[in-house]
């Protein structure tokens, strides 16, 4: 594989954050973590990643969505692929009944809810790293 | 990696443009707790509670009932000489709680915001008897014959809604809402 | 002839019904006009803040942005409905990327608010845009010898909003001057009614309200004069309820701004609302004479 993949965390929950790096990390990946949505998004803009790991409820309310539709309008950012990893049903289900729906602002994205398993997290990482490996070759062929 | 952040920062995190950290300026004046006029009722006194997040004291400020009681006035907002928004943190820190579930069972303060919310993502308007069920049984016999008192006293004068009010675009209304928060069928 | 969007909320519905009347005919008096915002919707009150500033906020734009659709700057009567309105505005006026998120939401309502529009509180619209002169000039029944206690409450003067005095605003006394009342030396004129504390910590909300009558009381006034119907409702509503549970004897009237007003004005009492409150305002309306 050569270089480490680069991923972004931008999460506000500590305890959370603290064992998905560890558990990313273990696998040979390099991880940033952002604790809150203003700095997340400016490291993503000055850094370069290789995926995104969002969460949802943060900050003012459902900043997750703001960053994920901001980073769909940049044609830049788009291509950086987004695993949006969030808690709402468990956070505010009582005001939303049923599931968190897939919001897709970018073409490579997916949403998973917490709690989430080692294994499946790791299966979605480098599932989306793939798919966007895939289309970064298939765009420069064309 | 960054470093872990600390309770402060986590709670600065969640308040209004928040950059930096304006919790950790607070000088202990007091004067927050000096103007609030329901002090005496919290188990803290908002000085104490910026104290306590600042000392990391997690589990016993989720624990306090002080943000419970904030009732919005923002006079210690506009008189922190810090230019902290004590009230903006209360909201902050009630949010954390509902979203965390960390309030204790049975609060009327957390099942009061959510009908509240609900009644409103329903029909776009609150409407005042509908919230009546949901604490009423959380008060004792004295408390519940009194506020039924007032109840009739401002049905006989016509001032309580007999049918809840709607918006006539609710749809797009909750469409609107769902592009904010996407949860739920669709 | 100016004219207002005008953004009455969920109590000026039924609860505060009085407010609204008193509010409609005293703007007609003086060549303004408010014109309802179509299928306006609640503003989020305080709870919404507690769950989700994104979800409040599109809730007050999408006012905001129907409001601005009828091409008038905003009015709303109630201080919470104002306050969230105005701090909303302001927001989506000063941070973009807020705006842009709000406004992908409105889409579902076909709607965009572009921040062209003023937010304000109706009595800034006697005050300040009308002028106290101009209402002056329709005083035909000044209430000589009234005393009125002129309460403030919190969200109409609070946060700040620019560098206006908040510690001591003149605004409330002179208009009740205009109208030729006397305004007392009134100590809690801004200190809070408890607002929704009334349901979720009624002991603390009661004690609230007991100081604040025990404090018109003490200065004497006949009436205390709001402008907020969560205050009116607290101080009103649950004026026996504070007499009851601490053995005072409060009976003082809690009227509505725009309800002397419309008194000073020579307007029918029935017309403003005026039959429907706990505490009679009987006495008040003897005040309302025509000058000679």
């Amino acid at each position: 594989m050569g270089t480490k993949k680069k991923l972004l965390v931008i999460d506000d929950d500590p305890d959370f954050v603290e064992v998905i790096v560890s558990i990313l990390e273990d696998a040979d990946y390099e991880v940033d973590a952002k604790y809150n949505p203003d700095e997340g998004f400016e490291a993503l803009k000055t850094g370069s990643y290789d995926l995104l790991l969002l969460d949802v409820l943060m900050g003012r309310g459902a900043e997750g969505i703001m960053i994920a539709r901001k980073i769909g309008d940049d044609e830049r950012l788009r291509e950086t692929p987004i695993l949006i990893i969030t808690g709402m049903r468990e956070q505010i289900a009582f005001l939303f009944p049923g599931q968190p729906v897939h919001p897709s602002f970018v073409p490579i994205d997916e949403l998973i809810e917490k709690p989430v398993k080692p294994d499946l997290l790791l299966e979605k990482v480098s599932e989306l790293l793939r798919m966007a490996e895939e289309r970064k070759a298939q765009t420069q062929t064309n | 990696m960054a470093t872990k952040p600390s309770f402060s920062e986590e709670v600065s995190n969640l308040m209004h443009a928040s950059h930096g950290n304006p919790l950790k300026t607070c000088v202990q004046c007091g004067t927050c707790s000096g103007t609030c006029p329901v002090a005496e009722f919290m188990d803290h006194t908002p000085r104490c509670l910026i104290g306590m997040i600042n000392a990391n004291l997690k589990e016993e400020v989720l624990e306090s009932n002080t943000f419970w009681y904030c009732a919005s006035c923002f006079h210690c907002t506009v008189r922190c000489p810090k230019e902290i928004d004590i009230a903006g943190l209360m909201y902050s820190l009630k949010r954390y709680s509902i979203w965390k579930h960390t309030y204790p069972e049975g609060a009327i303060g957390p099942v009061f915001s959510e009908t509240f919310v609900k009644s409103i993502l329903r029909s776009g308007r609150s409407y005042e008897p509908v919230l009546a069920p949901t604490y009423i049984f959380s008060y004792g016999v004295r408390e519940f014959l009194n506020e039924a008192h007032t109840a009739t006293n401002l049905m006989l004068k016509g001032r309580l809604p007999v049918l809840p009010p709607r918006i006539k675009r609710l749809e797009n209304f909750k469409k609107m809402a769902n592009k904010i928060i996407p949860m739920g069928g669709a | 002839m100016r004219t207002y969007s005008y953004f009455p909320g969920c109590s000026l519905e039924k609860m505060a019904m009085s407010y609204h009347q008193s509010a409609m005919q005293t703007t007609n008096k003086i060549g303004v006009e408010l014109k309802e915002i179509e299928d306006w919707n609640c503003c989020g009150a305080t709870t919404y803040f507690h769950v989700d500033e994104l979800l409040a906020y599109t809730l007050v734009a999408r006012n905001l942005a129907i409001a601005e659709k009828m091409g008038h700057d905003l009015v709303a009567p109630c201080s919470a409905c104002y306050k969230n309105t105005y701090f909303g505005s302001a927001y989506l006026k000063e941070d973009q990327d807020l705006s842009d998120h709000i406004n992908y939401a409105l889409e579902a309502d076909n709607l965009h608010y572009s921040g062209s529009i003023e937010v304000k509180h109706l009595m800034e619209v006697f005050v300040d845009d009308v002028g106290l002169e101009e209402i002056k000039s329709k005083i035909t029944h000044p209430l000589e010898g009234l005393r009125v206690a002129p309460y403030y409450g919190c969200q109409i003067v609070r946060p700040r909003k620019d560098h206006e005095d908040v510690e001591n605003p003149q605004f409330f006394e002179d208009l009740m001057s205009t109208v030729g009342a006397d305004p007392v030396d009134f100590t809690y004129r801004l200190r809070c009614c408890g607002g929704s504390l009334i349901i979720t910590s009624r002991e603390a909300a009661l004690s609230l309200v007991r100081d604040l009558l025990q404090s018109a009381v003490y200065s004497d006034a006949d009436v205390i004069a709001t402008a907020c119907p969560l205050c009116q409702t607290n101080l009103e509503c649950y004026q026996m309820t504070v007499n009851r549970e601490f053995g005072t004897d409060f009976s003082i009237p809690i009227m509505y701004f725009t309800q002397l007003l419309g008194l000073s004005m020579g307007l029918p009492p029935k017309k403003l609302g005026i039959g429907t409150e706990f505490v009679s305002a009987d006495r008040i309306l003897t005040f309302a004479k025509e000058k000679v």
